[in-house]
């Protein structure tokens, strides 16, 4: 549609899930009390020194091997210097000339075609404050201040907005999967900036504005397309662009103006004297690796094994307490899909009522079995079973007393069963002439009255076989 | 009046262990010595509280050769609840919050802190004249300067106002106000004593020292400081040690190298005269000394500039008003404040190095400069390691020359530097070092030798030092 060839590229920044600070011991932690996760290191006090947390490191290799990445086994810190009140040192420590991860990428899927999203560099570094202004006051809270990040810095290869929201619930899906991070972009633990760029000449990259500010993905794909259209209108106009960073206003639609880059900006990198040069064992990396849980798109190849629908899997894997609860029954020989049908349907329906978790319930793996077991087999109807879920979900009783107190038998019993389907028959002649004549409904119509006859306690498929068989007797 | 504080520690410790004196006792007389000569400026804050510590010390511990014995600290370590200034208005009414590593140290030896000492701002300069409330006098002669940055605790030591002190060396900072002096001031391995709450100037040469009057009570001193700290990751893995256990022992057989630049013409007549009597002394005992070709000491100095003025631009940022310290008042922006509050908050010579140190990390020159400078450094430490293969220590002069007068070298940025010319290789390399007292000029003012010893190897440099100590080879 357009003469201009587009060109986006992602910076995300997110928090990683550690029991305390990158480079202290406070907590890491969210919706604290202001200034309550703080000591002296966090405030830049003088004499400080930083330590360095090991857990971020681990979770930096998962995350670059997550990512497809190179690591660095051999790697050190950087200042970057500059000044402003929520940089309590006014020196960042991250990495700059050797991230832990390089030279990687993300695979999304965009109307049925692969494309691979490439990933420059992945580096570990510290939050900065998180600041309030009130007036001509501003406010520090510093428990956000040395919280460990990680900066996903793709490359500029993405060609319009679809493809830079599927990059980036791709990566959500991966490092939250991969226990790297929560990944809530409305708490601020999933951040995004984006570099979009028009040129006329393919292959060439245009001069580049980088926008802040989105609260969702949804908006990082606004915002692009917004500003992919005033670049257009400024280059139609004949004006030149340029480089700058401009905030996402969500509720004007548009982007606006922060600040021109009039030269490259100046953070005198230098290696971090305070952190000696961090070596990754290869222990260390095998283990990160191993202690990885298993990631999206090897749950998909699993759950399409076990005969799930595409819908029925995607809407687990959109679901991650309901993915990891349908994975410990994954060695277990039942139906699974039919064990999908009965989370993703009665038992989503029931949390989603009650608004529970399935941990909150009494549903445990072993009950989960043993109901699905007599789904199976035919002794619980889905019918019956709507009846007595809310009892199955909140009381420890037996499955098998319950279905007793509410008078579903489990007539497995030939004969018992055999009698009725006689009585049945014998009642209904003319539908029985319809079924050898060939008319399948009347098929439907008897056993409907089978189990009318039984109140709907017989096992179904085992009456339906029977019922069966008796009217192909009959037509000998 | 007492002068129990003229006595050796071992002395005083068994006058506490008999009771005939009490830790008060000392507190008391300390105070009275700096009273009396407050003209030396070698304290910045007296701890008011020290009566009051030393009452409540509890029962003389016996095994423990430092319970209440009178210590002072150089201003730009932290210690609890006492003012701690860095010799600085941007710190002037700076009340830490939490003691440095060798603070809680020296706290479960129990002993008193008696103040804090005068230095260069920041530990910046080599006089203590940049100190913001004016620099210390030199004892042997008060017109004269005391060195620095440690001048204060220089001055403490040598007019034995304490017998302790502790002190801070990025560039020489110990040493040559030892040597000016007249007392023993060592420089430990990097890594060797816990960095957790000095408050930094140049983070990968700093190293807390202690200065003492004699060799042994160094090396005694030194044994309590050491030790691995999970605070500071540059500090070393090496076990604790009794420094004083080589001393005694014979020298005989050691090798000492002398690098010919310490007898260039750099070094003052006198100096040298007196570096050859040493020399000739060592060998008459037994000792093999040898002139050695060392490269790069000639570059030490630049290098030390680069180096440090590159991480004090970065470690001094953090003083900006917003958090702790002094804040211009006035002020209509943010801009505003971190311009004004830097400005008025900091000496000439802090901004100065400040402004040098952005200047190098800026853009490509962080490559040009800097991370050339950490490559020659790496070279010049391999020299060093080259002459260690066969020698066991270097020896040289501490300083080119004695102290020189208050008002001298006032507008010569250049001078303090060339102060330091003979103690900044150690430094960069990172190694130990001791100044201990040589002799004296016509003047009258002292000078001092330095030992250099191998990494982690301060216990032969204390063997050689205590030695040579006390003039015995003049």
């Amino acid at each position: 549609m357009s003469k201009y060839e587009k060109t986006i590229g992602l910076e995300v920044h997110v928090e990683l899930k550690t029991q305390s600070k990158i480079f202290s011991s406070s907590a890491n932690t969210y919706g604290m009390d202001t200034n309550t996760c703080v000591n002296v290191v966090d405030l830049g006090y003088p004499g400080t020194l930083p330590t360095i947390n090991e857990e971020v490191l681990k979770i930096g290799v998962k995350a670059a091997h997550i990512l497809h990445c190179n690591i660095t086994k051999r790697m050190h810190f950087d200042r970057k210097n500059y000044f402003y009140p929520d940089n309590p040192k006014n020196y960042q420590i991250t990495q700059s000339r050797t991230p832990i991860g390089t030279d990687g990428y993300v695979e999304i899927e965009l109307d049925g075609e692969k494309k691979k999203i490439g990933i420059e560099e992945i580096h570990i570094e510290e939050d900065t404050c998180k600041s309030a202004h009130r007036g001509k006051v501003s406010l520090l809270d510093f428990n956000r201040a040395g919280v460990p990040l990680l900066e996903i810095v793709s490359k500029p290869c993405m060609k319009n907005k679809d493809e830079a929201i599927k990059y980036l619930e791709k990566l959500k899906e991966l490092l939250f999967y991969g226990d790297i991070s929560d990944c809530k972009m409305e708490e601020g633990s999933m951040r995004c900036d984006a570099n979009v760029s028009l040129s006329k000449e393919v292959g060439k990259l245009g001069t580049k504005c980088e926008v802040k500010n989105m609260g969702s993905i949804h908006s990082v794909g606004e915002a692009i397309e917004i500003e992919e259209k005033r670049q257009q209108e400024c280059l139609e106009k004949g004006e030149v662009i340029k480089e700058q960073t401009r905030r996402y206003d969500e509720k004007k639609k548009a982007t606006i103006l922060m600040r021109v880059k009039e030269t490259g900006n100046d953070y005198r990198y230098f290696p971090e004297p305070d952190i000696p040069f961090v070596v990754l064992e290869d222990s260390f990396i095998k283990e990160a690796i191993e202690t990885l849980p298993l990631l999206p798109d090897e749950l998909r190849k699993i759950y399409q094994e076990k005969g799930l629908s595409k819908t029925q899997i995607e809407k687990i894997i959109a679901n991650r307490p309901l993915s990891n609860y349908f994975n410990q029954l994954l060695e277990n020989d039942i139906n699974h899909s039919l064990a999908a049908n009965l989370l993703l349907g009665d038992i989503a329906a029931y949390l989603n009522k009650k608004n529970l978790t399935l941990d909150q319930t009494k549903l445990g793996k072993n009950r989960f079995l043993s109901l699905i077991q007599k789904m199976e087999d035919g002794s619980l109807s889905s019918k019956n079973l709507k009846e007595i879920l809310d009892e199955i979900m909140e009381s420890e009783k037996d499955i098998d007393d319950i279905m007793k107190e509410k008078g579903i038998q489990n007539i497995k019993d030939d004969t018992v069963i055999l009698q009725v389907i006689e009585k049945v028959m014998q009642e209904n002649e003319a539908s029985v002439k319809d079924y050898l004549e060939g008319k399948d409904r009347a098929l439907k119509y008897l056993m409907g009255q089978v189990m009318k006859e039984t109140k709907g306690s017989v096992n179904p498929k085992m009456a339906n076989d029977l019922l069966i068989e008796k009217l192909k007797e009959r037509s000998v | 009046m007492n002068n129990y504080l003229d006595l050796s520690l071992e002395e005083l410790h068994e006058l506490l262990v008999k009771k005939e004196i009490t830790p008060l006792d000392l507190v008391k007389e300390a105070k009275r010595r700096i009273e009396e000569q407050q003209d030396l400026n070698a304290f910045i804050t007296i701890n008011d509280k020290a009566l009051e510590e030393a009452q409540n010390l509890g029962e003389v511990e016996e095994d423990n050769l430092f319970f209440g014995l009178p210590i002072a600290i150089k201003d730009n370590i932290m210690t609890k609840d006492l003012r701690t200034t860095c010799a600085s208005k941007m710190l002037e009414n700076f009340i830490p919050i939490y003691d440095a590593t060798v603070i809680e140290k020296i706290k479960e030896k129990k002993m008193i802190i008696i103040g804090k000492t005068n230095m260069d701002e920041f530990a910046m300069g080599s006089t203590s004249r940049t100190s913001y409330f004016g620099a210390p006098k030199n004892p042997h002669d008060k017109t004269k300067i005391a060195g620095g940055s440690s001048g204060g605790s220089a001055v403490c030591v040598a007019a034995n106002l304490t017998p302790l002190a502790l002190g801070s060396d990025t560039g020489g900072s110990i040493r040559q106000p030892a040597s000016y002096t007249g007392i023993v001031g060592m420089k430990p391995t990097y890594g060797r004593i816990s960095r957790y709450g000095l408050v930094a100037f140049a983070s990968s040469l700093d190293q807390i020292g202690p200065m003492t009057r004699t060799v042994k009570e160094n090396a005694q001193l030194l044994s309590i400081l050491v030790g691995k700290d999970n605070r500071d990751l540059t500090s070393s893995n090496q076990k604790e040690e009794d420094f004083t256990r080589k001393i005694g022992q014979s020298i005989q057989g050691l090798k000492v190298a002398v690098p010919t630049y310490f007898m260039s013409d750099i070094v003052s007549k006198e100096i040298k005269e007196a570096i050859k009597k040493t020399i000739a002394y060592l060998e008459k005992n037994g000792v093999t000394v040898e002139e050695v070709e060392m490269k790069y000491l000639d570059k030490a100095v630049t290098l030390y500039q680069i180096i440090a003025m590159g991480e004090a631009s970065s470690n001094l940022a953090r003083f900006d008003g917003v958090r702790y310290g002094f804040r211009a008042d006035d002020v209509d922006s943010v801009e505003e404040m971190y311009t004004k509050t830097r400005q008025l908050g900091f000496g000439d010579e802090v901004k100065r190095r400040i402004m040098v140190g952005s200047y190098l990390l800026s853009g490509e020159n962080a490559k040009i400069y800097y991370d050339k400078a950490l490559s020659i450094r790496d070279d010049m430490k391999k020299e060093f390691d080259r002459v260690f293969q066969t020698y066991d220590l270097l020896i040289g002069p501490t300083t080119t020359t004695t102290a020189y007068g208050l008002e001298e070298n006032v507008d010569d940025p250049m001078k303090s530097f060339l102060d330091d010319v003979l103690v900044i290789p150690v430094n960069m390399a990172g190694l130990p070092s001791l100044n201990i007292p040589l002799g004296k000029s016509q003047e009258n003012m002292p000078f001092g030798l330095q030992i250099i010893g191998k990494a982690f190897d301060e216990a032969t440099i204390y063997q050689l030092g205590a030695f040579l100590e006390g003039g015995r080879h003049e």
